[in-house]
């Protein structure tokens, strides 16, 4: 098997958090009041609102800061929070939809082939931190890309990232890196 | 001396031999004049027989240091006093520990994380030595919290920047044998179980080796393994006394303790030696189960690389790998036993093979847990770009009707 030949990854991506500003002042009892589906924190100061549709938690701030999570790619990130924003106009603030980013993008790939990871931290020194005793997978860090990348021996693998794009480079990149790392038959 | 000598001033013999600020005199007592000194400074030979203070001793430290660094700096002498670090350990983890106290992320933290600063700056100047250390031990000596421990740690690597080698799972074998108390019979250690140390760190070597081959050891914590190892290799150097003493009693008797994942470890362990042990003919015969294969751990280790490949598929190629193993065969009752195999095989069919070898993968393959992945996206999903119009209706959901609100806040007056 190698390297070099065409295999495609299948690359899932469980999770997308974005943040948008409404640029006015959130009353959250109001919102604990009116609203449905929503979990008042009165000791933290925030309301935890869910969406059905696209299956989004939004954690609002009475400074009109909102963060969505939950999201399956950036675009339905995207949709839920304008819909949240609509949702917070009905409920008679001032809402402008501004400022809106995606700031993390959780996926996860499958290897076909297991890993051994002693070998792959001692080839991948600076990068790669492996310690048994507290996780039992590689850590490895990507930072032009600003991504982290969890990989475990089964040969499952996590990234994190700023956007699915540099998700995806990640795992091109790491891909010749756990290649030679493979399992090999005994 | 002092009536033999005279002052060239005055003239007068009383000659006092006085210490002026710890420098010695021969002052005359009636005008003052000096007539020698002491020596101010000390040649090299005389420090050498002199006992010299080290600065980290001295008062002069005190004054310049602030006192959180004194005690961190005491502490991690203390530290490698107690585990009889070798000098340079101790140099090194205080020029860690003195890099990091002046970094912010760790100069305005609570106490506990200055103490758990410590045990990570002697755990990291370890480990690069290659000095067997776990953190259990570090954290047990320490009486920190885990978690704690272990982001404070990585929080050190980060900031300081310092790259960790792996642990060395021979020499941990060694060291936590060596706090094993059963090398000598004692009060608590009959003399039918005391055993010999170099034999017993020696099996046990071999059987932690075999279990990092079949991806026991891969992402999982080092100790339970090895105390896991050191039971069959115990029980293993003279079953015909020890087949009936538990793990739990081993331990105890060892005055170590029983971490509880190494119950599994050795549950696995067994599995694997029992496959190994269907591979070998004169033990086929013999009907091992788990609690005889002890007996013959002996063998299975000797040849355990033939055994492995034997026992364990790649996945695709059983029948050719069978055959293979057929000829490239060690001695003749091996090859009798796995010629007969082989031959067993073909008739059989590839259903006895595959029921005989099973594939090499880590634990968690073989039993999978039932794991709740969400389904990829459906198409009309897929075909979502977030500017798309937003109707009433389905806002409308999100909100309560006036006599839902009015429930509520009734609802709320209970409070």
């Amino acid at each position: 098997m190698d390297a070099d030949s065409d295999v495609a990854l299948d690359i899932l991506i469980t999770n997308v958090v974005c943040v948008f500003r409404t640029r006015c002042h959130l009353n959250l009892r109001k919102i604990a009041l009116e609203g449905a589906n929503v979990i008042y924190k009165r000791d933290v100061g925030k309301v935890l609102m869910k969406l059905r549709k696209p299956r989004i938690t939004a954690t609002i701030w009475s400074s009109g800061k909102v963060i969505c999570t939950g999201a399956t790619s950036e675009e339905e990130a995207k949709f839920g929070a304008r819909r949240l924003a609509r949702t917070l106009q009905k409920l008679g603030f001032q809402v402008i939809f501004t400022d809106f980013k995606v700031v993390n993008v959780l996926a996860v790939c499958n290897m076909p082939f297991e890993i051994r990871l002693p070998e792959f931290t001692k080839n991948n020194r600076p990068h790669a931190s492996y310690e048994p005793e507290l996780h039992p997978a590689v850590c490895y860090r990507i930072k032009p890309l600003r991504a982290t990348l969890q990989i475990f021996s089964t040969g499952s693998i996590t990234v994190t990232g700023p956007n699915v794009k540099a998700v995806a480079s990640a795992v091109e990149q790491i891909y010749p890196f756990v290649f030679e790392s493979r399992k090999e038959i005994l | 001396m002092s009536g033999q000598r005279k002052c060239p001033d005055c003239g007068s013999s009383e000659i006092v031999e006085d210490a002026h600020y710890a420098q010695n005199q021969l002052v005359c007592a009636d005008c003052g004049f000096i007539l020698t000194e002491g020596l101010l400074t000390t040649t090299f030979q005389d420090e050498e027989h002199l006992q010299e203070v080290t600065y980290s001793r001295s008062t002069g430290q005190n004054e310049q240091l602030s006192r959180c660094k004194l005690r961190g700096i005491k502490r991690v002498q203390d530290l490698c006093k107690v585990l009889y670090l070798p000098a340079v350990f101790e140099d090194t983890a205080l020029s860690y520990f003195q890099r990091a106290i002046e970094h912010p992320s760790f100069h305005l933290v609570s106490l506990e994380k200055k103490e758990i600063l410590v045990g990570c700056c002697v755990f990291v100047t370890c480990r690069q030595h290659n000095w067997p250390l776990t953190m259990g031990t570090i954290c047990s000596l320490l009486y920190a919290d885990k978690e704690l421990f272990a982001s404070v740690y990585l929080c050190v690597l980060k900031e300081l920047e310092l790259d960790v080698p792996a642990l060395s799972l021979t020499d941990l074998v060694k060291t936590h044998l060596n706090s094993f108390k059963l090398f000598q019979s004692s009060a608590s250690v009959p003399a039918k179980f005391a055993e010999d140390k170099e034999k017993m760190v020696a099996r046990t070597i071999q059987i932690v080796e075999l279990a990092s081959e079949t991806w026991l050891v891969t992402g999982r914590h080092p100790i339970p393994i090895v105390t896991a190892a050191a039971y069959l290799a115990w029980q293993s150097l003279q079953p015909v006394g020890r087949l009936t003493c538990t793990f739990a009693r081993f331990c105890k008797m060892a005055g170590t303790d029983l971490p509880p994942p190494a119950h599994l470890r050795l549950k696995e362990l067994n599995d694997i030696l029992l496959r190994m042990a269907s591979q070998l003919a004169w033990l086929r015969v013999l009907n091992v189960d788990k609690k005889t294969v002890v007996k013959h751990i002996g063998d299975l280790l000797q040849h355990r690389h033939f055994l492995l490949r034997s026992s364990f598929s790649s996945g695709d190629t059983e029948d050719q790998s069978a055959t293979a193993v057929g000829d490239g065969s060690v001695s003749s009752p091996q090859a009798a036993g796995c010629s007969a195999q082989a031959e067993g095989c073909h008739p059989g069919g590839k259903q006895k093979c595959s029921s005989v070898r099973r594939p090499l993968l880590p634990p968690c393959l073989i039993n999978p847990r039932k794991r709740l992945r969400t389904a990829a996206l459906s198409p009309s999903d897929q075909a979502i770009t977030g500017d798309e119009a937003i109707s009433d209706s389905e806002i409308e959901q999100y909100l309560r009707s006036q006599e839902e609100m009015q429930e509520f806040s009734k609802a709320q007056a209970w409070h």
